[in-house]
């Protein structure tokens, strides 16, 4: 090791502790207490100055004792003002006895200023030690003998009045009453605190030794650590002498603005979208059953529109109004097809249910009131909304997540451009090369398509699904042209880029988790 | 939708096929011909065969259950359906079924047929249930529309009835029970009467099936009988009959059941229904019966719809590889559906067939190639722009659920009674913690805030996203607007550190603000403003309250501000 080298490196409060363990005969240990008192210095700035010279391997640690020292807790200082539960129980049993008054447990619980599971346990104490008896009636009665842990405590509690003390200057006995009467895990209710201090002392090691050698028959330059403006004003900065640091060490940490690594990973999506040419569309949290679902022909007996499947508002329950056309139109085509070619489901629509407000169950309903709003031709357009499901809360089960969705509107949409732009996501979002499209059914689309993809880092996945909207979704809201609907499930792929595997971590409110983690998309 | 356990071994024989060719298909290949069926393998025991199944499908009951599965494959494997004789047949003396008046204010529908020379297995029993549940449970809306009863022919006298009779007119055992019971003590304490009872909640009178001698078959749709309507392994003479609502509905599941037994060889005879007035299919209504009709399509509307020219024939093939009867005429097909399957509500229905019989992966994808100019909204705009102020000012962006409960988004902020205090609420509460929409976004900074003491300091949190607030003159009830919130915590944290940050957003939004001292229950008094941006209130801004953050249960200074950038939007 280069001796001039480190000495130029070294912080004047590791200088001081150096020259101090220096002056002293070779291998000398010293105590924290004794080297801070040495060198003077604070005990913060010496635990700093040893932490540093332990990393640099200049001084090493001799030996660490642990000691156990027994302090008064806040409980404590109260016992030592108003006398401990055992003796004030004792206190009441002699008085008890001396003047033949009946005494019971209840009657000492109800006393002023005692807790009842400390009477109990103060009795338990006391009958186990003899000096009390309980006899018919569950009277208690004295016996006349001492109870050494009323003695015990009385005389523990004045000494440690004033101030800590080693456990080990204690009596025997007096240690075991400390230990049974002091804070425990579970058990916060007592007198004693029994910490432990941990002392360490230290010497130089072989390099430290040299170091401390060269310092002390040198001496210590004249060094600044900071360059200041006023070395520059005035020049002086060139007759100082700056000392160095040691670089290699950890800086401290700080707090940095940044992006939450979920958000991030939907603002990528969201940027490729836009560059695929999708227009984003934005809805409304609470929504009207009719464009959640009427508006998709998802007829009103569908499963998924039951009370378990989604989360119905309380108040106002219902829409003044859905707009017109739509709702005849829509109600028509549920009944009997109407003029889109279809048969229809074939029941007696409900309009009242069409009204009834729901919190969005899923992103389509966005897309349902796009199509209904004059979209232009061809179109774009996606959204990631946020949707809520009537689910337990688990792993795999948020109450309420993203959908990204969107739909796709021209004269050339047809099977083949569905299957078209599937491939393009699952290149643009998914980088994956390979697709493998299969049947699928939801009630707005036919045909219906789930594509999977192999993710370069996680496989074979489910991307999402997709489908051409069915004529008794588009006709009844205006719309004549082929329209896909798309759909990407991508939380599994957020969640792998995040590194977690529950779906709950997603809206952590782990800050040191959120802060650490880092999204690689 | 619903997902079925069905056996490999039972599936292999169902593959067979009446002329004994062996099809069976290397479990390999399982999943690529369950797209035929929209079916995905849930789970595969390679020691008992055992195969979980879920059906996507919600338009095709027939598909649910392993004889369905094995149909669709094995259609597809011949190039077509080989037609169920029963339905072409009309037996010179049928049974009969006679429906009683009244039954229209009830339960209107029953269908009924035969099924003889098939023995019941144990694993074929198994099957039978689950097909009948599946169908009463999802397509019959739990029994509500279509309900199934199966029994032992032979202890059966024909004709058998169906009428109404008073709850304590008729008693008999019924299944799962020792003794015989009448109709109103079945709904009172049978598990099954206390399930389906509500769907005769309303009614006076009860429906019953019974034979000639008068012995009940069953109390539809609530239980069977359990003399008659207990069918055991080794039976090979059965009686099915499925009542309901909906005339189709109940025809369709007796079709697929008899398809189904016909499938495990079983001879199905068609039983002769008699109501007293005329139904939409007659007076006299034989069941099973082929009640579809063809649907002619042009072959311009399927080509344009798949993007592909295909032609006739190749058309026509993949329709009959799905089990389609179909015919060509000049430039249209008329295509109809095998008599287990009623799901054809528009052409597409058809085109999707042609595509999943002849499969996607025959199908080229083609680039969308109209050029469309993609944006975002105005809202995402500047919502994206205030974030990224945020991240400069040192800000940590959070992310939360908007659905939480009213202790967190009121109570805590002490907000209760009070015009902030409003919320979008829940009616059906599954959990009080998921009950009512954010109103406004400080709680959620404030339950990271809650959650986080022991991250190092100082804490700068923000959030941009969308709350609900009540608004009765708005037609859902509630406006959706999308807020920003930020909020700074440590030991010396004061009004002007997080008023400098809101300086700064501002300046950089072009939006000049001034505040004004407003007295809000979540902040301290005197230290809590309203900001102002043309004279219009867009956010707060201030020190939390002490008694906020005590109910928070933190124990750090805090201050906020939260601003509604939807009305600043609005004030352009």
């Amino acid at each position: 090791m280069d001796i001039s080298a480190l000495i130029d490196s070294l912080h004047p409060l590791e200088i001081k502790v150096l020259t101090t363990l220096g002056l002293r005969p070779s291998g000398t240990a010293l105590g924290s207490e004794q080297l801070a008192g040495a060198a003077e210095l604070e005990a913060s700035q010496l635990s700093m100055a040893v932490e540093w010279l332990l990393a640099k391997s200049l001084i090493t640690v001799q030996a660490e004792t642990v000691t156990p020292i027994v302090s008064l807790t806040k409980i404590g200082e109260e016992y030592y003002q108003t006398a401990s539960p055992i003796e004030r129980v004792l206190t009441a049993a002699r008085e008890a006895t001396g003047t033949g008054k009946r005494l019971t447990i209840p009657d000492l619980q109800s006393q002023g200023g005692l807790d009842p599971s400390d009477v109990s346990k103060a009795v338990g104490r006391l009958k186990k030690e003899g000096v009390v008896l309980i006899i018919q009636g569950g009277c208690i009665e004295t016996t006349g003998r001492p109870s050494p842990t009323a003695e015990a405590l009385r005389t523990l509690l004045g000494e440690m009045h004033d101030s800590p003390k080693e456990l080990k200057s204690f009596t025997e006995a007096h240690q075991e009453v400390i230990e049974d009467f002091a804070v425990k895990r579970g058990n916060a209710k007592e007198p004693f605190r029994v910490d432990e201090r941990v002392a360490r002392s230290f010497m130089l090691s072989p390099d430290g030794a040299g170091a401390a050698a060269q310092l002390l028959t040198q001496g210590v330059a004249e060094e600044v650590s900071q360059l200041t403006p006023d070395l520059l004003k005035d020049g002086s900065w060139r007759q100082t002498r700056l000392r160095k640091y040691t670089i290699s060490l950890r800086p401290p940490r700080i707090g940095t603005g940044k992006k939450h690594p979920y958000r991030e990973f939907l603002d990528t999506v969201k940027t490729k979208l836009v560059s695929m040419g999708f227009q984003e569309m934005r809805g409304a949290l609470v929504e009207t059953e009719f464009w959640d679902m009427d508006a998709l022909f998802m007829p009103q007996f569908h499963p998924a529109r039951d009370i378990h499947d989604v989360y119905f508002v309380k108040e106002p329950s219902h829409t003044t109004a859905v707009d017109e056309p739509f709702l005849s139109r829509v109600a028509k085509v549920h009944e009997n097809g109407a003029e889109t070619g279809s048969a229809g489901w074939g029941y007696s629509f409900d309009v009242h249910r069409a009204k009834r407000l729901v919190l969005r169950s899923q992103g389509t309903a966005v897309s349902a009131r796009t199509l209904a709003a004059s979209p232009h031709i061809p179109g774009k357009y996606f959204s990631i909304a946020r949707c809520f499901r009537y689910d337990q809360v688990d792993a795999t089960h948020a109450t309420d997540f993203f959908q990204v969705e969107g739909i796709v509107l021209g004269e050339d949409i047809n099977f083949r451009t569905l299957l078209g732009l599937l491939n393009l996501f699952a290149r643009e979002v998914a980088q994956a090369k390979e697709v493998k499209f299969l049947p699928a059914y939801f009630p707005f689309t036919e045909p219906s398509v789930e594509m999977h993809v192999r993710h370069p880092r996680l496989g074979w996945m489910e991307l999402g699904g997709a489908g051409l909207f069915r004529s008794e979704v588009t006709l009844p809201l205006g719309v004549t042209v082929p329209v896909i609907a798309w759909g990407l499930g991508l939380d599994r792929m957020a969640m792998v880029a995040l590194g977690i595997h529950d779906i709950r971590e997603l809206f952590t409110d782990n800050l040191e988790l959120i802060r650490t983690t880092r999204g690689l998309f | 939708m619903p997902t079925i356990t069905i056996f490999e071994d039972d599936l292999e024989s169902l593959l067979t096929g009446e002329d004994g060719v062996d099809r069976g298909i290397p479990m390999a290949q399982l999943e690529e011909w369950l797209m035929l069926v929209k079916g995905e393998l849930k789970g595969h025991n390679p020691e008992t065969g055992e195969l979980r199944i879920e059906l996507q499908d919600s338009n095709r009951p027939d598909l649910w259950c392993c004889e369905g599965i094995a149909r669709q494959i094995r259609i597809k494997q011949q190039g077509r359906l080989k037609p169920y004789a029963f339905f072409a047949e009309t037996p010179k003396s049928p049974h009969h079924l006679i429906v009683k008046p009244g039954m229209e204010q009830v339960r209107p529908y029953v269908a009924a047929c035969t099924a003889k020379g098939y023995r019941v297995t144990e694993k074929g029993l198994a099957q039978l249930i689950q097909t009948q549940e599946k169908l009463a449970d999802i397509f019959g809306r739990k029994r509500k529309t279509v309900s199934i009863g199966i029994y032992q022919l032979r202890n059966i006298t024909f004709p058998v009835t169906y009428e109404l009779v008073k709850p304590d007119e008729v008693r008999f055992t019924p299944l799962g029970m020792e003794t015989a019971m009448t109709l109103s003590e079945i709904l009172m304490v049978h598990p099954k009467g206390l399930e389906y009872g509500p769907i005769l909640a309303v009614q006076s009178l009860l429906p019953i099936l019974r034979d000639a001698k008068a012995q009940p078959l069953s109390f539809p749709p609530i239980i069977n009988s359990r003399e008659i309507g207990e069918v055991r392994v080794g039976d090979d003479e059965l009686f099915v009959e499925v009542t309901g609502t909906d005339l189709r509905m109940v025809i369709l599941s007796l079709n697929i059941f008899a398809a189904n037994l016909a499938d495990r060889g079983a001879t199905i005879e068609p039983v002769e229904v008699r109501y007293p007035t005329s139904t939409v299919l007659g007076k006299r209504v034989k069941t099973p019966q082929d009640f579809g009709k063809p649907a002619t399509i042009r072959m311009k509307a399927i080509e344009q719809a798949l993007g592909q020219e295909l032609g006739e024939t190749i058309v026509k093939q993949a329709l009959e590889a799905y089990g389609y009867d179909v015919s060509v005429e000049k430039g249209s097909v008329k295509a109809k559906l095998p008599p287990y399957r009623h799901d054809l509500m528009h052409t597409m229905d058809v085109v999707e067939d042609v595509a999943m019989s002849r499969g996607y992966a025959k199908f080229t994808p083609v680039m969308p190639a109209q050029f469309t100019v993609g944006g975002l909204s105005a809202i995402e705009q500047l919502s994206d722009r205030s974030r990224e102020l945020m991240v400069g000012l040192g800000f940590q962006e959070i992310i939360s659920n908007i659905l939480g409960s009213p202790d967190q988004y009121c109570r805590c902020m002490r907000l209760e009674g009070t015009e902030w205090g409003r919320t979008v609420e829940v009616d059906n509460v599954m959990s009080l913690s998921f009950s009512c929409l954010r109103q406004w976004m400080l709680p959620s900074l404030l339950r990271i805030e809650a959650a986080s003491s022991r991250a190092f300091y100082p804490h700068r949190l923000f959030e941009a996203g969308d709350v609900a607030i009540p608004d009765g003159t708005h037609e859902l009830g509630s406006r959706t607007e999308t807020v920003i919130g930020a909020l700074i915590a440590h030991a010396t944290t004061h009004f002007s550190e997080i008023h400098s940050c809101l300086d700064v957003l501002c300046y950089y939004l072009g939006k000049a603000y001034s505040l004004e001292p407003m007295r809000h229950p979540s902040f301290l008094e005197g230290r809590a403003g309203r900001i102002l941006v043309s004279g219009k209130p867009v956010g707060v801004i201030g020190e939390v309250h002490p008694e906020v953050l005590e109910r928070w249960q933190i124990a750090m200074p805090v201050v906020a501000f939260d601003v509604n950038l939807s009305k600043l939007i609005a004030l352009g």
